[in-house]
C-alpha cells in the first residue's frame, strides 16, 4: 500500500523511522527543533533535545562534531539549512569527512549524513540560492545523492542513515511541497543507482532535482512531435552510475545533461567526461549541457528566472539542436 | 611516595623514549633515505607526554603535528609510528596516513593536516561518549598558533554550552611555524581565551615539568570524568626544534635557543631523579640502554618493513564498497 505525502514529510519520516530504529542516530543544526524548512518539524516531541540537538551557528563546527560522534559509535544526521553554507565546512566536508577512513587505514568508519537543500527560484540571491553537490564529485570517500522526488527522498535518506559511509544528501527547496506516492512499509533505495524515469530511444536526457521534473515535461510535450526522449534521474552525483547512463547513450547517441547549478565544472561536465572517454564512437551529435551562467545568482528574482536558471525552454532548445 | 617515584621514572622514560625517536629518525632525513616532513619536539616533550600520559588508552587524542610526545606518552610503540610516517605497509594505517598518524587502539583517532579542523570533532568524540554514556574523555591537543583557526570558536562554545568532557590542551611553544607568536597573536597568555567562554581555565606556567603538566592534565580529566565539563590548559615551554625537517631556524635568536637549552625538560627531569634518588645514575643508564635498543628495533623494523601493496592505495576509501577506478 502506498499514500501521497509531501517531500517534506518523506524526508520527515526517514529520519523518525531510522531514529525509532535505532538510538544511536540522531539530528545536529541550526534551528532542527523548530525546523525552518520543515525537514525535522515534531521530531523534537518524539525524540528529545538530545537527539534533535540545536547547535551554535556556524557549519564546520556543525560537522566536525557530527563527524567526532560518527568515528565512536554514533550515527550523526548533520544539517546544512542552505547547501551554500557546505562552503563554510568545506574542509571538514571535502578533506575530514570522506578522508578520515582512508588516513586511517580503515581503523575508523563515518557513518554520518550530511544534509541540505538547494535551490533558487525563491528571490533569495547570490548566497541562499545555490547548488553546490557538483563541488564535491572530487572529494573521495564520500557519496553524494540528489534527491529528486518523495519515494527517491525517503529511500534515499534511510540508506544514507543506514550507510557505514558517509553521505552528502542534497534535497531541494522547491520541490518540499511537491506530493508524490509513497510506501507505507520500510523500504530503502540503492544510493549509487541512477533510475531510468522514462524511456525512449532518440537522446537521453540526465537530469535531477526540478530541472528532472522540467525534462519531463519537455519529454511529453516533444513525444506529441514524434521525439523519444529517454529521461534519467542521476540519484547519485558522485560516484556517477556510468553504467546506466552510458547504457542509453549507446542506445539514442545523443546526451544532453540539465542541472540547476552552473555548467562550468558542474555534474554534466563529469557525466560528458565520461560519455566522451567510454562513448564517443556511439554519439551520433556533440554532447549539450544545461546550466545555470558563471554568474553569481542575480538578487533580482526576475533575472534570475530570465538569466540564471534554466528552464524548460532551454531543455528543449539543447535537445532539438542536436536531433 | 613510591608512586610519585613511579610516576617520575615512567615519564622520564616516555619522554627520552620521544627524543631518542625523534633523534634517530631524523638522522634517516640527514642521510636522505626517507621522504616525508618531520616536525619535532624537541625541547617541548615534557607537554605532549605528560598530556598523553594522563590519558587512558580508551580516551580520545587529537594531537598536534608535532605529536611524537603526545603519541608516545598515550602508549604508541616507536615501532608503529615510524613504520606509519614513513608510509610502509606495517604502519598503524597500513602505510595510508603516513605522517598523520593514528592508533585506534590507543585512542589516537587522527592527526589532521588542517590544524585546528580538529577542535570541534573532539568535540564530537566528547558528546559521543557523554550520549553513550561512557566515563571517555577527548582531548583536542593543540599549538598556541592553531587557538587562531575559525573552529576554535564554536568547539569552545560547544563543548561549554553542552558540558562535554572534553580538554582543550594548548601547548604554547612560542613558535607559529617561522614566527614568535606574538607576531601574529595580540595577547600573551593563550589561557585567556577560555574565560570569554566561562571555562575552567588551568595554567601550567612551567611546561618543561613534566610533572606539572601531568597533574595539571590529570586534574583536568578527574573534573570531565565527574561530568564536570571541559577545561583548558596552556601549557608553556619552548620548541627548541626548527618549525619542520627542511627549516634551519635561523630567525631564532641563539641566546633564546641557548636559555632554553638549560631549562630542558629531559635534563631536568632525570636531575631531579637523580636528586630524589628516585634512580641511581646506574639504573638510569641501564634505562636509557633499554630505550636505545627499542628505538634501534624500530627503526631497523620501520626500514625493513615492505612498502604497502598496490591494492591498497584502493581500498578503505569506503566501508560498504570497493572504489571505481
Amino acid at each position: 500500500m502506498s499514500r501521497k505525502i509531501l517531500y517534506v514529510q518523506a524526508i520527515g519520516e526517514a529520519f523518525a523511522e531510522e531514529m525509532a530504529r535505532d538510538e544511536r542516530v540522531f539530528v545536529m543544526g541550526i534551528d532542527v527543533t523548530r525546523a525552518v524548512f520543515g525537514l525535522t518539524a515534531n521530531l523534537v516531541d518524539r525524540f528529545g533535545k538530545e537527539r534533535v540537538r540545536n547547535t551554535p551557528i556556524c557549519e564546520s563546527g556543525i560537522v566536525g562534531a557530527a563527524l567526532g560522534a560518527a568515528l565512536t559509535g554514533m550515527r550523526p544526521c548533520a544539517e546544512i539549512m542552505f547547501s551554500d553554507f557546505t562552503y563554510v565546512a568545506m574542509d571538514q566536508i571535502a578533506t575530514q569527512v570522506g578522508s578520515w577512513r582512508y588516513m586511517t587505514g580503515g581503523q575508523y568508519k563515518a557513518p554520518m549524513v550530511i544534509y541540505t537543500l538547494d535551490g533558487g527560484g525563491m528571490g533569495l540571491g547570490y548566497n541562499h540560492s545555490g547548488c553546490t553537490e557538483a563541488v564535491f564529485q572530487g572529494s573521495p570517500g564520500l557519496t553524494v545523492v540528489a534527491a529528486s522526488d518523495a519515494y527517491t527522498a525517503k529511500g534515499l535518506l534511510k540508506a544514507a542513515i543506514r550507510s557505514d559511509d558517509p553521505v552528502l544528501f542534497f534535497g531541494h527547496k522547491a520541490l518540499l511541497g511537491q506530493p508524490g506516492e509513497v510506501p507505507d512499509e520500510d523500504y530503502v533505495l540503492p544510493l549509487t543507482k541512477a533510475r531510468i524515469v522514462r524511456e525512449g530511444g532518440d537522446v537521453t536526457v540526465v537530469a535531477h532535482h526540478l530541472m528532472l521534473h522540467h525534462a519531463l515535461g519537455v519529454a511529453a510535450a516533444l513525444e506529441k512531435e514524434g521525439v523519444s526522449v529517454e529521461v534519467i534521474d542521476p540519484v547519485c552525483i558522485s560516484p556517477l552510475d556510468r553504467e546506466t547512463i552510458l547504457t542509453s547513450v549507446r542506445k539514442t547517441g545523443r546526451l544532453v545533461t540539465v542541472e540547476e547549478g552552473r555548467r562550468t565544472g558542474g555534474v554534466g561536465a563529469e557525466i560528458s567526461a565520461v560519455v566522451s572517454e567510454e562513448a564517443f564512437f556511439d554519439l551520433d551529435a556533440p554532447i549539450k549541457r544545461v546550466g545555470a551562467p558563471p554568474i553569481p545568482v542575480p538578487g533580482s528574482a526576475f533575472l534570475e528566472q530570465t538569466c540564471y536558471l534554466p528552464g524548460p525552454e532551454d531543455i528543449r532548445k539543447a535537445i532539438t539542436s542536436i536531433l | 611516595m613510591q608512586q610519585g617515584r613511579e610516576k617520575l621514572v615512567r615519564l622520564y622514560r616516555l619522554m627520552f623514549l620521544t627524543r631518542r625517536t625523534e633523534e634517530t629518525t631524523n638522522q634517516l632525513f640527514q642521510e636522505g633515505k626517507i621522504r616525508t616532513m618531520g616536525h619535532w619536539s624537541t625541547g617541548q616533550e615534557a607537554a605532549g607526554v605528560g598530556v598523553g600520559a594522563a590519558l587512558r588508552a580508551d580516551d580520545c587524542l587529537f594531537p598536534t603535528h608535532r605529536a611524537w610526545p603526545e603519541f608516545i606518552g598515550k602508549g604508541m610503540s616507536p615501532r608503529s609510528i615510524v613504520a606509519e610516517f614513513i608510509g610502509k605497509g606495517t604502519g598503524c594505517a597500513k602505510g595510508k596516513g603516513g605522517l598523520h598518524i593514528s592508533s585506534a587502539e590507543h585512542g589516537v583517532v587522527g592527526l589532521v593536516g588542517s590544524l585546528g579542523s580538529d577542535f570541534p570533532i573532539a568535540v564530537g568524540t566528547a558528546l559521543s561518549a557523554k550520549m553513550r554514556g561512557t566515563d571517555q574523555v577527548s582531548c583536542a591537543y593543540f599549538g598556541e598558533g592553531t587557538a587562531t583557526q575559525a573552529d576554535f570558536h564554536p568547539a569552545m562554545q560547544m563543548a561549554m554550552l553542552w558540558n562535554l568532557p572534553v580538554i582543550f590542551a594548548c601547548v604554547n611553544n612560542q613558535y607559529v611555524e617561522l614566527v614568535h607568536y606574538r607576531e601574529v597573536i595580540s595577547f600573551d597568555n593563550l589561557i585567556d581565551l577560555a574565560q570569554g567562554y566561562h571555562m575552567n581555565a588551568i595554567p601550567v606556567p612551567d611546561g618543561n615539568d613534566v610533572v606539572a603538566v601531568f597533574d595539571a592534565m590529570s586534574e583536568a580529566i578527574a573534573r570531565a570524568r565527574r561530568g564536570e565539563g571541559p577545561s583548558m590548559l596552556e601549557i608553556k615551554t619552548y620548541r627548541v626544534a626548527p618549525h619542520f625537517t627542511g627549516d634551519t631556524g635561523a630567525y631564532m635568536p641563539p641566546e633564546e635557543v641557548a636559555a632554553w637549552k638549560a631549562r630542558d625538560p629531559i635534563a631536568g627531569c632525570r636531575a631531579r631523579l637523580l636528586a630524589e634518588r628516585a634512580l641511581s645514575e646506574g639504573d638510569l643508564l641501564t634505562l636509557e640502554k633499554e630505550v636505545e635498543a627499542e628505538v634501534r628495533e624500530a627503526i631497523r623494523f620501520a626500514m625493513e618493513s615492505p612498502h604497502p601493496s598496490v591494492e591498497e592505495a584502493f581500498s578503505d576509501v569506503y566501508a560498504t564498497r570497493e572504489v571505481v577506478r
